[in-house]
């Protein structure tokens, strides 16, 4: 019961970088639109990470839209779970959930809540939304993998305020000793947490540091470059023996200029002109 | 029922049971934090060594990992102590096992005053309470071995997460070979028609203790265990109430938000009035430590404390 097996599963999409820049756009798009009709969301973490997803979703991931429950599927966790307005407009740019769906966003009993939860949403592995549980989750799938000589590999996107949860450190440790190769993790470094910046919050830095000291293969990206973010995701070995983690440098508010590098826009929306400015922004 | 005169330690007969399920295919995995020695877990590790998973003493990581690996496909028993699976990793198993659904089943090792001398960090006298505050998780307390190897091997049948409240003694088993452990179903051990008895997990011996002495006085006590906590067949629960008009429920809990409360809301959900008595550690206050027995004793929840309970219920008393 050891040993990968490889998965036949590929990518639905298989975009260039550039093609996965226009689908960041149009993902951009939707999250303004959907926070903005909703009235609420976390518009500054939904931008940070949109380029991560669409990396992920568009060239990485080894999945078919029609089948989450495929035993084989590559799983994406989102453990900064405040960031579910990008993913549901994500999936819905897959075609994993209908566009439509989006107006129904927080609204009562709605398929898509304001923090992801499993038994609504298909592609959701684990209900997130408190902070510092989906690295630990991540690394239970990864061992599963191996233990059933499946060869998918386990996606985790972590908030980097989030890592301040000491359950990622217990987390990190058991991924090194039990040597998952198979799990990558990815955080989305955008340096501003909900009251102020990290390091002045309560520091994380040196960030690269800790993590290669806790046995993780550590890269650095620009989090907003789709070039960058797959060349990283891609040179990783995730047959090998050590975690991965990619320290992804993003903006928070990515790609309007009034909401970039705010943290007063972590779960603001925009209203009246401001989303008219935003969506030209974004053209 | 049939006492037999052997008896077993809850934990022997759920690790062997983990190893026939194991035998026979059932995907298996058991977590611990450290808590190797605490599960008697080594028969299981001897024989299946590579699904025996120790996260160290990382409890928040073991319940994570446990969710992540029935996400994978197993179904993940985690064996540590009650109080820290309980208390260190409640928002774990608040979200990743009964918010997720996950396939986990828990066993709450050492749970009550099992600790007795370790004193409160080790107690839990709040697991009930705690998770019958969580929504999805199936809740369980065995009294004897026996049970508890069918609520094990009921456990890995079912799909979602359980919690199994689990003892650290030998004690007799007190249930025949022809017990089949049903969920929902309470456990009438001895019938009565003076006074109900209602038992948490293996306080069962000391209420059958009590029940002796008080039928040696010449009353005739009912003792009903109750393993199946959630699901609960509530109007069971009610007519054996009723039945007797007297009820004293036994815990090594606190009154809030275990058995006395669970007794007490099906009574009061139906109008229906009666004598009652609830014994266990009281709300608001932690328990006393010491010796497990000495205890016991001091809240009444020792057999010679129940039959007083139940004497004084009855206007027995002096």
């Amino acid at each position: 019961m050891s040993g990968g097996v490889a998965t036949t599963r590929e990518n639905p999409f298989a975009l260039a970088p550039s093609e996965i820049e226009a689908r960041s756009r149009e993902i951009r798009r939707s999250i303004l639109q959907m926070n903005s009709a909703a009235g609420q969301g976390h518009t500054g973490a939904d931008l940070s990470e949109t380029d991560i997803l669409a990396c992920l979703f568009f060239r990485m991931m080894r999945y078919h839209p029609d089948e989450p429950r495929d035993p084989d599927r590559d799983r994406f966790i989102l453990s900064k779970g405040h960031g579910v307005g990008g993913f549901y407009c994500t999936l819905a740019e897959a075609g994993i959930i209908d566009p439509a769906l989006l107006t129904t966003y927080l609204r009562f009993d709605s398929a898509l809540p304001g923090h992801p939860v499993r038994q609504k949403t298909p592609f959701v592995e684990i209900n997130t939304g408190a902070l510092g549980h989906g690295l630990s989750v991540a690394a239970g799938l990864a061992l599963s993998a191996r233990l059933s000589g499946r060869g998918f590999h386990v996606y985790v996107l972590l908030g980097d305020g989030e890592l301040q949860e000491g359950s990622n450190w217990e987390a990190m440790m058991a991924a090194s000793h039990f040597m998952l190769g198979n799990l990558v993790a990815i955080v989305d470094r955008n340096t501003l947490q909900l009251a102020d910046r990290t390091e002045s919050i309560m520091a994380l830095e040196p960030l690269a540091a800790k993590l290669k000291s806790f046995g993780f293969e550590v890269a650095s990206a620009d989090g907003n470059n789709p070039q960058e973010i797959v060349r990283v995701l891609t040179a990783f070995d995730k047959s090998g023996t050590r975690p991965h983690v990619l320290l992804a440098h993003t903006v928070k508010g990515k790609g309007v200029s009034f909401m970039e590098d705010q943290a007063s826009w972590h779960h603001k929306i925009p209203v009246g002109d401001q989303l008219r400015q935003a969506i030209e922004e974004l053209e | 029922m049939m006492a037999e005169a052997r008896a077993q330690d809850l934990r022997e007969a759920v690790v062997e049971e983990l190893c026939t399920a194991a035998d026979e295919g059932l995907p298996l995995v058991v977590l611990v934090s450290d808590s190797t020695s605490t599960s008697s877990i080594a028969p299981f590790h001897t024989r299946f060594p590579d699904r025996l998973i120790n996260v160290g003493i990382a409890e928040q990581n073991l319940l994570g990992m446990a969710a992540g690996l029935s996400l994978g496909g197993f179904i993940s028993v985690t064996a540590n102590a009650a109080c820290f699976l309980t208390a260190r990793s409640c928002e774990q198993l608040k979200t990743d096992i009964c918010y997720s659904n996950t396939n986990v089943k828990l066993l709450g090792l050492n749970a009550g005053v099992a600790y007795g001398p370790l004193a409160s960090t080790h107690h839990a006298i709040d697991d009930i309470s705690i998770l019958l505050g969580f929504g999805t998780i199936e809740v369980f307390a065995p009294s004897d071995g026996r049970e508890a190897a069918q609520i094990l091997r009921y456990a890995l049948g079912h799909v979602g997460p359980v919690y199994i409240r689990m003892d650290n003694t030998a004690l007799p088993v007190v249930h025949g070979p022809a017990y089949r452990f049903q969920p929902g179903r309470v456990d009438v051990v001895r019938e009565g028609k003076d006074l109900t008895i209602f038992a948490l997990g293996t306080l069962l011996h000391e209420a059958l203790e009590a029940a002796r002495a008080l039928s040696a006085r010449g009353v005739d006590v009912c003792v009903a265990a109750l393993p199946s906590l959630r699901p609960l067949d509530a109007d069971e629960v009610d007519r054996l109430a009723m039945a007797t008009g007297a009820v004293v429920t036994v815990e090594e809990h606190s009154l809030h938000g275990g058995i006395g409360s669970i007794v007490s809301e099906i009574l009061a959900d139906r109008g229906h009035a009666v004598r009652l008595a609830r014994q266990g550690i009281p709300q608001g206050e932690f328990a006393k430590a010491g010796p497990r027995g000495r205890i016991r004793e001091y809240y009444g929840i020792d057999a010679a404390g129940i039959e007083q309970a139940c004497r004084r219920l009855l206007g027995m008393e002096g």
